[in-house]
């Protein structure tokens, strides 16, 4: 993987076309910093002009005009202040749609290769989490960023040129406030850090804890999971405490140093006012800019923790987006039309790692509408051929053909419309009943949706359900017993009439009954299409125009349950362990 | 509230001290306010006092010492007992939740649980620490501040000054509930799209194989765009906030300009007066900004308090016996008696009058199908859920005379749901009995048919599972589970639909395994949907409803032809009994 630019430059390409946005804010920003600037200097115009020179009769109507002035920066100041930040926000917004997007449409096309070396958990984080985290940086850093800046600029700028000599006088307690920050923000962050991932750790820990509790309770270790609980609750109220205390100490300190510069900054200017060089007004103008100054600089120290928490995810996305090796193209390669069903392996070697063969020589031809089954043991390679016939996953040697034709040359899309698999673990989205069987393909009537149903015989169990088809699903289905989720998936199988129909039977226990409509249901559902079997259970596959036995991930038997019965090899014996146990 | 006494009644005292000096602190934080005037009217005499200036510079230098000190030791005070009390909470919602029994957590999401853990007690903490802080000094510097307005400076002056600020107060009000409620809005959003990518992340298998990438991106689309809307809308509102103080507080300091300069060029009060006053004025700008943060936070905390109030009520499902009157191991024998059981929040009875005996080394199976009380029946045994007096003995004593430690540890249970811990391999098998020896473990392991699979891994037992370790398929968890029930040579197994995702083959080495443990003196209670794992049971019951429908052997309940025969028949047969079903 190319090593990338990092950090927050990547966010630049999508500011760039914001540009004109950008400088009316930045602009907004200068005339807002201004304004604030002039407040002070209004200030120190009405003292030393007309409180201090002590003619009453004099500059009432002036006082009037700089006080009326001072209004009119104070509501500049807050006018500009709001459009400011909605205009940045909106932006903001925008482009984080804009990502939030990229990183979704990004995961949609990952391959099965990669989607296996992540876990689900890191994947949400990063289109959830850390796009959130950027989400302060918009809304609250650079809103702010450029403000805080040019207000120290400007301040730094408005007392060099009011009094020089003054100024410098009032930058003396700059440097401390420089190593108190140094030395406490850094050991601050650190233990930032450190909570943050303690307070993962508790998350895990309870999480884990909950979905784990019956078993806690069964084996009698209540006591042991509190003790490690208590160690880490104690550890994160360790990190927590120091952090008070830090804080208890840091903002405080800060405080006094500016009341110290103020201090200074009198005792200075006492001696110039006893010499006259120096007017009051102007030094208490400068007491206030003094106390603005530490604003923004409190601020930009607040701010560095969410920018380099927004470093972190911005690098954590866009090492995501950035590497497109994880991506499969769904269009490239040629359409594929009309096929019969004709499913071949030719010479099939494939490993999901390395050398670790899980599929060896694999050859094997099914005739447009015939059945097939494919029986072993565990690791033996069943799943597997699943996988492939949908490419998600390459192999490595040989060929797989529908139709006589090359899978590899044709595109994904619609290579997998023409190819219905129906996993193990049946997978219900929120929505409705309808929308779980057409999924998101909207040339499907609802007439077709009723038909699918009937024929994966779940019309029964539906039409019991309170409004039928439109009936909700939630929480992925788990109102629905795992044979009423199977004969589902069937429906959304037949409902998009694939040419080849791919079962991996469920393992899980399933009712006598339901089992009953369930091989009904693939009955229908292999009427007339090609269709794969991977058996669990011997009884389900009798039927099957012919049975491959796989061990090792070779075939090793084939032919009709008949003719395997009569060959009296592996498979006679798993179907007599299955029948007769022992 | 009830739920903080426990913690109130031991730490609560140190809000005391915490309070005076925060109250200290706030006298305090009016005095450089007040100094810096009279140094102004110090250099505003003809002569200048120098001695008397820096003398006011120097107590303006003790005050803020002064201020410091005080700050620090209140936040400490506060804000330290506040992390106390987030320990306190969080310990208390554990160790109760480690009471509460299945049917608590089959109605709670863990992801709901998570946010008790963590957001709420957060929010209880911000209430009773920053926010409460927040809340005193925002009151006590407010308080003073306009004191030394009216006192110390001039009562029309601070009237004068003071009249915009209560109309701000209601604008701060209605604005922060406004922002509230879209800030609401746009937590909505975030739920929905963290749902969909969670959904989405979890079904993508689906999605690739019926090719639906891009449909899919189309519907995260419109949530995406609703998260953005929301957001900027809160934004109008939220944006506002600080540059309204800024504006009304504008407005005060302006009229403080024009009649402040009136009074000192009219000679009502001095320059170093205006410039103390205009101390104050800003003094009490952030306790008026804090109104929408205080009680932005104490609904927060309140609503939470009351969630985890709620959790922390519930009471315990089970209770230890009283008295132990089972002196140490089980002896394997078990006597139900009519039992009929109704889960807590009601429903029909999921047992009706269920009767057994079962004798030390002999198997009970049971058949049933989905929902027909097997599992119900398991958490009885093992007193998950309190069966009434008198319908469940172990070895002729009843259940709520038997400590928990006693009964629990005498039973060996494989649970359907094959839950794993975060820990290795061994660590996993040896969750029942810490003092097992490696050999034990390995031949627990041994005895499930795991230890080859287990030895394949490049770490063995030291492989790490769970979350950040390997995956393993159904069947190896299964097997480990049993493992893990049979280390510590349990006087009874209970097998739960335990066998479920192991292969045909696996299964059989697993029975056979299990056959030498039955015939070591072992009672076991195996409850399966196939026959094939049943038909050497002593004894076999057929549950259906709550009830036992059929009761036999293998051979006497095949002989007599009902359900059991039925299934059976089916199972072995496969689909020619299917047809003319």
């Amino acid at each position: 993987m190319p090593k990338n630019r990092r950090g927050l430059s990547r966010l630049l390409p999508f500011l760039k076309p914001q540009g004109k946005t950008l400088l009316l804010c930045l602009l907004m920003v200068l005339l807002v910093n201004a304004a604030e600037l002039a407040k002070p200097y209004i200030l120190e115009i009405v003292i030393d002009r007309y409180l201090t020179t002590g003619r009453p009769d004099q500059g009432l109507d002036a006082v009037w005009v700089l006080a009326l002035s001072y209004m009119a920066c104070v509501a500049l100041s807050s006018g500009l202040n709001v459009t400011e930040a909605v205009m940045v926000n909106r932006m903001g917004q925008s482009i984080l749609m804009d990502i939030r997007r990229r990183v979704f449409t990004h995961i949609q096309h990952m391959s099965m290769k990669t989607l296996d070396h992540f876990s689900s958990g890191r994947l949400i984080t990063r289109a959830t989490n850390d796009v959130e985290t950027l989400n302060e940086l918009f809304s609250d850093v650079l809103v702010n960023l450029f403000k805080d800046v040019f207000m120290l600029l400007g301040i730094v700028a408005m007392m060099l040129w009011m009094n020089w000599r003054l100024a410098l006088v009032a930058f003396a307690v700059v440097p401390l406030i420089a190593l108190i920050t140094v030395l406490v923000r850094g050991r601050l962050r650190r233990n930032f850090v450190r909570l943050k991932a303690l307070t993962g750790q508790i998350n895990g820990f309870f999480a884990e804890n909950m979905s784990g509790m019956r078993l806690v309770q069964i084996f009698r270790k209540e006591k042991e999971k509190h003790d490690e609980f208590d160690e880490l609750n104690f550890g994160y109220y360790k990190a927590a405490r120091l952090q008070v205390r830090m804080n208890s100490l840091m903002r405080p300190l800060v405080e006094v140093v500016n009341q110290l510069g103020i201090a200074i900054l009198v005792w200075y200017g006492c001696g110039q006012i006893g010499l006259g060089t120096l007017e009051i007004g102007l030094l208490y103008a400068f007491t206030n800019y003094i106390k603005q100054f530490f604003e923004p600089i409190n601020d930009l120290a607040e701010k560095y923790t969410t920018i380099s928490s927004a470093v972190v995810s911005t690098d954590r996305i866009f090492e995501l987006l950035d590497d497109e090796t994880q991506l499969e193209d769904t269009e490239a390669g040629k359409p594929l039309e009309q096929v019969v069903g004709r499913v071949e392996f030719r010479h099939v070697w494939f490993a999901y790692e390395g050398e670790n063969w899980v599929l060896r020589d694999v050859s094997f031809t099914i005739e447009p509408g015939q059945s097939v089954a494919f029986v072993g043991t565990t690791g033996a390679g069943k799943s597997t051929i699943i996988s492939l016939l949908s490419r998600f996953y390459d192999i490595q040697k040989g060929e797989i053909l529908l139709d006589g034709r090359n899978i590899a040359d044709f595109s994904l899309r619609t290579l997998r419309q023409h190819v219905a698999v129906v996993l193990q673990d049946v997978f219900l989205f929120s929505g409705t009943i309808a929308e779980n069987v057409r999924l998101g393909n909207h040339e499907i009537t609802d007439e077709q949706v009723g038909q699918a149903l009937r024929l994966a015989c779940a019309d029964r169990f539906i039409s019991e359900l309170p409004g039928g088809m439109n009936y909700p699903v939630t929480e992925r289905g788990s109102t629905f017993s795992a044979g009423q989720r199977q004969l589902l998936s069937f429906a959304r199988a037949i409902a998009h009439d694939p040419a080849v129909f791919v079962l991996d039977e469920a393992t899980a226990s399933i009712d006598t009954d339901t089992e009953a409509l369930i091989q009904a249901s693939v009955r229908n559902v292999s009427s007339g299409r090609t269709t794969i079997i991977i058996a669990h259970r011997l009884s389900t596959i009798r039927h099957c125009d012919c049975i491959y036995v796989l061990r090792s991930g070779r075939i090793r038997e084939q032919g009709s349950h008949e003719a395997l019965m009569a060959l009296g090899g592996i498979y006679r014996k798993l179907h007599d362990m299955q029948i007769k146990d022992s | 509230m009830g739920v903080l006494s426990g913690f109130f009644k031991k730490e609560g005292w140190r809000y005391l001290p915490g309070l005076v000096f925060l109250i200290a602190n706030a006298a305090l934080d009016v005095v450089p306010a007040r100094l810096l005037g009279e140094a102004v009217d110090l250099m505003r005499e003809p002569v200048i006092d120098r001695e008397a200036v820096f003398r006011t510079l120097a107590y303006m230098v003790l005050a803020a010492v002064g201020i410091f000190l005080t700050r620090t030791v209140w936040r400490s005070f506060i804000n330290g007992n506040a992390r106390r009390m987030e320990m306190w909470l969080r310990n208390t919602l554990f160790t109760h939740l480690q009471t509460l029994g299945p049917d608590f957590f089959n109605h709670q999401k863990t992801g709901d649980l998570m946010a008790y853990a963590i957001n709420d007690v957060n929010a209880i903490r911000m209430t009773f620490g920053p926010g409460f802080a927040l809340a005193c000094t925002s009151l006590f510097t407010g308080a003073f501040s306009i004191f030394q307005m009216g006192a110390g400076v001039n009562l029309r002056l601070a009237l004068a000054c003071l009249i915009p600020i209560p109309f701000l107060l209601v604008l701060i009000f209605r604005l922060g509930r406004v922002t509230r409620e879209r800030f609401r809005r746009v937590q909505e959003a975030f739920a929905d799209v963290s749902d969909r990518v969670q959904e989405n992340i979890s079904g993508i298998r689906v999605i690739k194989a019926y090719a639906q990438e891009e449909p899919e991106v189309e519907r995260f689309e419109s949530l995406n765009r609703n998260m953005r809307d929301t957001n900027v809308s809160m934004v109008k509102v939220s944006s506002a906030m600080s540059p309204m103080v800024t504006f009304i507080f504008g407005i005060s300091f302006t009229i403080c300009l024009i009649y402040g300069s009136h009074m000192v060029r009219t000679g009502q009060i001095s320059l170093g007066d205006l410039v103390a006053f205009n101390g104050y004025l800003t003094l009490i700008i952030h306790p008026v900004q804090a109104v929408a943060r205080v009680t932005n936070i104490l609904q927060r905390g309140l609503a939470s308090l009351k969630r985890y109030a709620a959790v922390v009520e519930t009471p315990p499902t089970v209770v230890d016996a009283s008295k132990n009157k089972h002196e140490g191991p089980l002896r394997g024998e078990i006597e139900v008696r009519d039992l009929t059981f109704h889960y807590p929040d009601g429903g029909d009875a999921a047992l009706r009058g269920v009767s057994f005996t079962l004798r030390p080394g002999k198997t009970l199976g049971i058949l049933g199908h989905t929902g027909s009380g097997k599992t119900t029946l398991c958490n009885l045994l093992l007193k998950l859920y309190n069966p009434a007096r008198g319908m469940v003995a172990f070895d002729g004593v009843d259940i709520h005379d038997i400590a928990l430690d006693t009964l629990r540890s005498g039973i060996g249970y494989v649970p359907q749901d094959n839950f794993l811990f975060s820990a290795t391999i061994e660590e996993n098998i040896r969750f029942y009995a810490p003092n097992a020896s490696r050999e034990e473990v390995e031949a627990a392991a041994k005895r499930a048919d795991i230890y080859d699979s287990v030895m394949e891994f490049p770490d063995g037992f030291a492989t790490q599972v769970g979350e950040r370790g390997v995956t393993l398929s159904g069947g190896q968890k299964q097997r480990i589970s049993i493992a893990r029930a049979l280390v510590k040579n349990p006087r009874i197994l209970i097998l739960d639909d335990s066998l479920s995702a192991v292969d045909a083959r696996t299964e059989q080495d697993i029975w056979q395994a299990l056959r030498g443990v039955f015939a070591g003196g072992t009672s076991g209670i195996i409850v399966a949907h196939r026959v094939s794992a049943l038909q050497n049971c002593d004894e076999i019951l057929v549950l259906e409803h709550g009830r036992v429908i059929e009761r036999g052997t293998h051979e006497q309940l095949m002989a007599l032809g009902g359900q059991y025969a039925h299934t059976a028949r089916r199972q072995e047969s496969g689909e020619e009994e299917e047809e003319d079903a």
